[in-house]
C-alpha cells in the first residue's frame, strides 16, 4: 500500500488560484444554490464555461480536445468545485469516468466524435449499468443485446441512471451472449454508447429521498445500437467496466459530500458570536482534523495515479472511510443542533442541512455500497512474506 | 522530504532484531532496557535531529520520524522521543550541553517565581535519566535527576512516568534563555509550547508506527487463524475488521507524515494547526483501529503470550501524554474558528 503526502509544484497552486479566482467570479455566494457535492445542479452554461477554461476532460488527449493533464490536476479542480457545491451535475459523469473509458477503449470515431464534446462542456453522460434485478451483483444483469444487421438490439431496464432525463448519452452494459451459454457469468458482456433519444427507450424519473428526482428508470424496448457505437471488444464489458469503476473510487466527491454544512455551521455560529463554545470547539476539533487527513490521502491516491501506480486497494480505502466520514458529519451536526431539520429554516445552512440529512443515506451506496468495498479492498491486504 | 532510507533500514533492522516480546516485557518489570538503550545509542540514533555542531548526530525530522515511527513499531521501551524529539532538541537549542546517557522532558508545570523555578509533571523515564528538561516561558533548565522529588510511575504500557515535583533556585540549575525563534514556531518563541507541539508529535509518530504494526499483524493472524475449516480472513465481517484497522493505520500515518513535514518547515500548513489536527486524526485512529485488531484477534488477543497488547496498551497510553486528547480536539477547534469559515477549507486544503 502507498500513501505518500503530496508536495504541490508552483505550478499546481497556481492552478489552484486560478479555479479559486474564477469561482469567486462565477459563483459569488448567494448567487447559486449549493449543492451537495457530485449531486449537484445540472447547468449546461456553467459546464461550457470550464470546458472554456479547459478544466473538463482534463487528462484527456490533446488530439481530442482534451489537455493532457494529470489526475492531480484534475483533483485541484474538483475538489474547490465540490467543496463550493458549483453545479457540476451535467458533466460530472463525463468528466470523471465516460470520457477516460472512451479515450481508453473507444474507436477513432468515437474519440473524435465523444471527447472534444465532453471537454468543452456540451454534452453529457450517464451510467447504466445497474438493473433491477441487479445492484451489487452486477455480473447478474440481464439485459440483452442482440445481434441485427450492422448493429445490436438492446432490450431490457436499466435503473438508478442518473440524469437520464436531462443528459445526452449513456454507456450501457448489456449481455451479448445469453448467460446459458457461459460458465463464468462476468463473459460475455459489452458495453455500447446509447444516443439517449433513440427510439424504444423509455426514460422516467424516480422520486429521490428529498422530493428531487435526479435518478431514473430507463426500459430499453428493441433500441437499436450501430457497431460504430459499441465501446470497446464485444464480450469485454466486464473487464471494461471495472477499470472504469477504478476511475471513480478514491476522489473529493467521496468525502465532500457534506461540507457545507460544516462551512455554514461555522459561519452561522460566528455570526451569532458562539465561536467560544466548548461544545463548538469540540465538533469542529474533531471533524475537521478528519476532511484535512482524507484531503492528503484522497490527493495522495490521484498523484500515484500519475506516477503510473494502480491505487485500487487505496482507493477503496479511501472511499469507504470518506463517504462513511460524510454521514458522520451530518450526525453529529444534527447533534449539534439539536432541532429536527426543517423545511421551515431558509437559510443557507438550514438547506444544506436538511438535504443532508435526507439524503446522507445514499452516500455509501451509490458507487458500490461500502459492504462490497471493504470486500474488495480486504483482498488487497496481504499477510506478510505471501499472496494469499 | 523523506527520511535517509538507509538508516530506516538500519534502525528497523536493529529493532526488529532486539526488541523480543520477552525484552519488552522484562523492561515493563524493571522499568528500563539497557540493552536496547545502548544498542540505539551506540549508533547515534537518540540524537538524530539535534545538529552536529550542538553535540547531536545530525539529520533531518524526517528522519527523527523514522526512528520514532520505528520505536512505536517495535514497542521499543526507551526514551528516544524524550531525547531526541523533545529533551535533547530544547537543551541544543538553548545551547546548552547534551549529556551522554537518556534525557527526559517534563511534561506539565514550570513556572518561575521570584527567582525560584516551581515543577509539578511527569517525566517518561525520569528516574533513569541523566537530564529532566524543563521549558518555562523561552528558559531551558537542565536539570540533575538529584535535585527534584521523583514519584515513581508507569503508564499501562509498563512505560516509566515518574511524578517530578520541585522548587529550585533558578540560579541553581544550569538554563539558558532561547533568544531566536526556531521555525516553524511563531514569535516570540515560546520553549514550553514548541516542547509540548513536539511531545504531542513525537506521540502520533509513535502511534502511528504502532498502528500500521498492529494492521499487519492483525492481517497475518486473520490469515494463520482457522475455523470452521477456513482461514477466518475469509469471512466477510473478520475482512470488514481488517480494513477498518488498515484504515486506521493509513489515516494515523498519513497525519504524521504531513505533521512532521509541517514541523520541517516544508508544506503550507501551520504547524499549531497540523499537530493538533495529526493528534485527533490518530486519537481517533487509536479507538476504532484497536478495537477492530483486537475484535479480530479474539481471546489470543488479549493474552500477555501474544504481542498485540504490547502495541495497544502503549497506543491507548500515548493517546493522553503531551496534552490530552481533549486538550488537542480543542485547540484543532480553536484554530478553525481562528480562521472563520472562509478560511476553513485553505486550513484543510493547506
Ligand atoms: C443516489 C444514487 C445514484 C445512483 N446512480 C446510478 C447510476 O447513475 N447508474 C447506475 O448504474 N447505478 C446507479 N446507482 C445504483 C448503485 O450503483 C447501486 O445502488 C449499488 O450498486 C448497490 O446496489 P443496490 O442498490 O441494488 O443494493 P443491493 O445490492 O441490493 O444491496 C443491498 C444491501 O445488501 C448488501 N449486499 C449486497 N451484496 C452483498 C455482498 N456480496 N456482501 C455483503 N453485503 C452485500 C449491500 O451492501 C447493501 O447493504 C445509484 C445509486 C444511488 C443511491
Amino acid at each position: 500500500m502507498k500513501f505518500e503526502p503530496v508536495e504541490l509544484s508552483a505550478a499546481e497552486r497556481q492552478l489552484q488560484t486560478e479555479v479559486i479566482e474564477f469561482l469567486d467570479a462565477e459563483l459569488p455566494r448567494g448567487s447559486y444554490t449549493p449543492g451537495l457535492g457530485m449531486s449537484a445542479a445540472n447547468d449546461v452554461e456553467f459546464s461550457k464555461k470550464l470546458g472554456a477554461r479547459g478544466w473538463l476532460g482534463m487528462s484527456l488527449p490533446r488530439e481530442y480536445g482534451g489537455q493532457a493533464r494529470t489526475a492531480v490536476d484534475r483533483f485541484i479542480v474538483v475538489e474547490q468545485l465540490l467543496r463550493r457545491g458549483a453545479p457540476v451535475g451535467h458533466h460530472w459523469v463525463a468528466d470523471r469516468q465516460s470520457g477516460p473509458v472512451i479515450a481508453r477503449f473507444g474507436t477513432e470515431e468515437q474519440k473524435h466524435r465523444f471527447l472534444p464534446a465532453i471537454s468543452s462542456g456540451e454534452i453529457g453522460f450517464c451510467i447504466g449499468m445497474s438493473e433491477p434485478d441487479s445492484g451489487s451483483d452486477l455480473a447478474s444483469l440481464s439485459m440483452r443485446a442482440t445481434r441485427d444487421g450492422d448493429g445490436w438490439v438492446l432490450d431490457g431496464t436499466k435503473i438508478w441512471t442518473t440524469n437520464a432525463h436531462h443528459l445526452q448519452y449513456c454507456i450501457a452494459l448489456a449481455r451479448t451472449t445469453p448467460r446459458d451459454e457461459l460458465t463464468d457469468k462476468r463473459q460475455g458482456m459489452t458495453q455500447f454508447i446509447v444516443d439517449l433519444t433513440s427510439p424504444g427507450l423509455t426514460i422516467t424519473p424516480i422520486p429521490f429521498i428529498d422530493g428531487t428526482a435526479d435518478f431514473c428508470e430507463v426500459v430499453y424496448d428493441h433500441v437499436f445500437v450501430p457497431d460504430s457505437m459499441v465501446l470497446g471488444e464485444v464480450g469485454h464489458g466486464w473487464a471494461q467496466n471495472t477499470s472504469e469503476l477504478a476511475y471513480e473510487r478514491g476522489g473529493p466527491d467521496r468525502w465532500l459530500s457534506s461540507y457545507l454544512v460544516v462551512e455554514e455551521l461555522l459561519r452561522r455560529e460566528s455570526a451569532a458570536d458562539r465561536q467560544g463554545d466548548d461544545e463548538l470547539l469540540d465538533l469542529l476539533g474533531a471533524l475537521v482534523p478528519m476532511y484535512w487527513v482524507l484531503h492528503h490521502l484522497s490527493l495522495s491516491v490521484a498523484r500515484t495515479i500519475d506516477q503510473g501506480g494502480a491505487p485500487a486497494v487505496e482507493s477503496s480505502l479511501v472511499k469507504e472511510m470518506g463517504t462513511r466520514f460524510e454521514q458522520d458529519v451530518v450526525s453529529a451536526v444534527l447533534a449539534y443542533v439539536d432541532e429536527a431539520p426543517n423545511t421551515g429554516d431558509q437559510s443557507l445552512f438550514g438547506v444544506i442541512l436538511m438535504n443532508a440529512a435526507l439524503t446522507q443515506p445514499s452516500f455509501t451506496v451509490r458507487g458500490g455500497t461500502n459492504e462490497v468495498l471493504k470486500s474488495v479492498a480486504s483482498k488487497g491486504l496481504r499477510p506478510t512474506g505471501g499472496e494469499r | 522530504m523523506s527520511a535517509d532510507p538507509l538508516l530506516v533500514e538500519t534502525i528497523e533492522r536493529l529493532l526488529g532484531d532486539l526488541v523480543t516480546p520477552d525484552l519488552i516485557e522484562h523492561a515493563e518489570t524493571t522499568g528500563w532496557s539497557g540493552t536496547t538503550w545502548d544498542a540505539l545509542a551506540g549508533a547515534g540514533f537518540p540524537w538524530v535531529g539535534i545538529d552536529e555542531s550542538a553535540g547531536g548526530s545530525g539529520g533531518t525530522e524526517f528522519d527523527l520520524a523514522a526512528i520514532l515511527a520505528a520505536v512505536g513499531r517495535f514497542a521499543a521501551p526507551v526514551p528516544m522521543a524524550e531525547t531526541a524529539m523533545i529533551g535533547g532538541w530544547l537543551l541544543a537549542q538553548a545551547g546548552l550541553e547534551l549529556p551522554t546517557g537518556p534525557v527526559s522532558a517534563l511534561d506539565g508545570l514550570a513556572e518561575i517565581r521570584g527567582g525560584r523555578l516551581v515543577i509539578d509533571g511527569t517525566a517518561a523515564w525520569g528516574r533513569h535519566a541523566d537530564r529532566i528538561v524543563v521549558a518555562s516561558g523561552s528558559t531551558v533548565f537542565a536539570i540533575e535527576p538529584g535535585l527534584v522529588e521523583i514519584g515513581p510511575g508507569a503508564n499501562i504500557a509498563g512505560e516509566p512516568r515518574d511524578r517530578i515535583t520541585a522548587d529550585l533556585a533558578v540560579d541553581d540549575v544550569p538554563h539558558a534563555v532561547i533568544t531566536g525563534v526556531a521555525a516553524p514556531f511563531d514569535a516570540p518563541f515560546d520553549a514550553q509550547v514548541a516542547a509540548r507541539t513536539r511531545g504531542a508529535l513525537s506521540r502520533v509518530v509513535m502511534a502511528a508506527g504502532a498502528l500500521g504494526a498492529v494492521s499487519q499483524m492483525t492481517i497475518d493472524y486473520a490469515h494463520a487463524r482457522h475455523q470452521f475449516g477456513k482461514p477466518i480472513a475469509t469471512f466477510q465481517a473478520v475482512q470488514s475488521h481488517l480494513v477498518t484497522a488498515a484504515q486506521c493505520a493509513v489515516a494515523a500515518q498519513m497525519a504524521a507524515d504531513v505533521a512532521v513535514r509541517a514541523l520541517a518547515g516544508g508544506g503550507t500548513g501551520a504547524v499549531g494547526f497540523e499537530v493538533a489536527a495529526a493528534r485527533v486524526v490518530v486519537d481517533g485512529a487509536i479507538t476504532i483501529g484497536t478495537r477492530a485488531a483486537h475484535q479480530a484477534h479474539g481471546a489470543m488477543g488479549v493474552t500477555r503470550e501474544y504481542p498485540l497488547h504490547q502495541l495497544t496498551r502503549r497506543l491507548w497510553s500515548w493517546r493522553h501524554e503531551w496534552g490530552t486528547t481533549k486538550q488537542w480536539r480543542r485547540a484543532a477547534g480553536a484554530c478553525v474558528v481562528e480562521r472563520g469559515a472562509d478560511g476553513l477549507f485553505p486550513l484543510i486544503s493547506a
